[in-house]
């Protein structure tokens, strides 16, 4: 029982603490960064993809079944969908021995940082406030990503990190429960997905859009292909988008 | 780094995401002022813009940052008193962390950083990689240098701490970032805060 309540008071603390979130931003770009149709070559690297269930509790089971699921289904809708982005955009050459696990860590550090952009820019109430002069957008990984081995001869990389939990039938039981009984909000599942795109002389993040609430199931391939045209919202140079009237400020894409 | 809350303990994993956005009020660190640190007496004069960040890893504590904690992290620790620990507790019965000890030297914090991040993180990957004496606000201190990983991502990281026992008392200024790009581009700074320290 006493286990029962923990669960309980955590499932409160959760939502209070995801309820600032809907306020969040989404997406960012940097000042005066655009990219015209036709005149760059960016590099995909490869995915990191994570799928696992989400227990009562919360915590997180991971599922390699699925995982494999999602990165097949991922894999063929990035494929299907690079080459409507308007740019040459190619498939990074996952380089053999030491090179590979250095592109490794720089998927790593990708997702830190795009884990840091969402905590302390996209949330302005947490903002940093050498981050909040004139709607700034300044994040790196590093110049040094340029010698990163099969990069060479890329203008742009394009990293995209996905993370899904799925809620399992308990945690589900607890989110119904919880709301009809003690009326407090359960969250059920998490499904983050970040797409960005850096680029390779400088390491600046030139372009990002992070959402820890993405939609698609990817382990279906319907689900995956929904994933990805959300992933790639809003990408620079993409021809539908750019017939749109381009914001030129920092885009602030509401919540959905 | 030091949001260990969001990881582990039940009622702080709330606590922990709540605080940080509520009472956060990070606030900026201007350059060049002498600014008192970690609710301490020790001051130090950073000779470029800081961030502070509003939730502190422990009573005595507090970070710095230029871009969040997970891509560079300045901690201070102003004073820990014997029997305290460098962070809060993250599971008191059944992992307690480590405690200042009155009987501690300047060779025992790195040891004591090493087991306290070995539980607060929950990872076995730390290794204190070297240690020299190197003054700490113009008393007999210690420079430490060395690496972790986090259970959760596989991202490297480095650091580099600098501390000393005054009147009794932890004093300890530590430095952690990715070891690409970010570690070498931060480190430069925190030594220069770190040489500023006084008391």
């Amino acid at each position: 029982m006493r286990r029962g309540w923990n669960a309980l008071a955590l499932a409160a603390a959760l939502t209070m603490a995801a309820a600032p979130l809907a306020a969040q931003e989404k997406t960012g770009n940097r000042p005066g960064f655009t990219l015209a149709p036709g005149t760059a070559t960016i590099v995909l690297m490869r995915p990191e993809i994570q799928v696992g269930a989400q227990s009562t509790g919360g915590a997180y089971e991971p599922n390699a079944d699925w995982t494999d699921q999602a990165r097949e289904n991922l894999g063929k809708a990035l494929a299907e969908a690079q080459g409507r982005l308007g740019n040459r955009v190619v498939n990074f050459v996952e380089p053999v021995g030491q090179g590979a696990a250095t592109a490794h860590e720089y998927r790593a550090l990708f997702t830190t940082l795009a884990d840091s952009v969402i905590t302390y820019q996209f949330f302005p109430g947490n903002r940093l406030p050498t981050k909040k002069r004139e709607d700034s957008f300044l994040w790196s990984i590093g110049p040094e990503v340029a010698s990163l081995p099969g990069v060479q001869g890329a203008d742009y990389a394009l990293f995209v990190t996905t993370e899904d939990h799925y809620g399992s039938t308990g945690r589900k039981l607890l989110q119904v429960f919880a709301a009809a009984a003690v009326g407090v909000g359960v969250t059920s599942g998490m499904h983050k997905g970040y797409a960005g795109l850096i680029d390779l002389k400088t390491g600046d993040l030139v372009w990002l859009n992070a959402d820890q609430a993405m939609g698609g199931d990817v382990r279906t391939p319907e689900g995956a292909a929904k994933r990805v045209a959300q992933l790639l919202e809003g990408f620079p140079g993409k021809p539908v988008e750019a017939a749109a009237p381009a914001p030129s400020a920092p885009a602030k894409t509401a919540s959905r | 780094m030091k949001r260990f809350g969001n990881r582990f303990g039940m009622g702080a994993i709330g606590l922990a995401l709540i605080a940080a956005p509520v009472a956060a009020g990070n606030r900026l660190i201007a350059a060049g002022q002498p600014v008192a640190v970690a609710k301490s007496v020790l001051t130090v004069t950073p000779s470029v813009e800081w961030n502070k960040l509003g939730a502190r890893p422990g009573r005595n504590s507090e970070t710095w940052t230029f871009d969040g904690d997970a891509l560079n992290d300045l901690t201070f620790y102003g004073g820990i008193e014997p029997e305290q620990t460098l962070f809060r507790e993250v599971s008191k019965r059944n992992k307690p962390l480590p405690r200042v000890k009155v009987t501690m030297l300047v060779t025992d914090i790195p040891t004591l950083v090493e087991n306290s991040y070995r539980i607060a993180l929950d990872t076995p990957l730390f290794t204190v990689e070297g240690m020299e004496p190197m003054a700490f606000a113009g008393k007999p201190g210690i420079r430490f240098t060395y690496n972790f990983t986090r259970p959760d991502e596989d991202l490297p990281r480095k650091g580099e701490g600098r501390g000393a026992i005054i009147g009794g008392k932890l004093y300890l200024i530590t430095f952690e970032a990715p070891r690409l790009h970010y570690f070498d581009a931060g480190v430069t700074a925190f030594r220069q805060v770190a040489d500023s320290a006084k008391l």
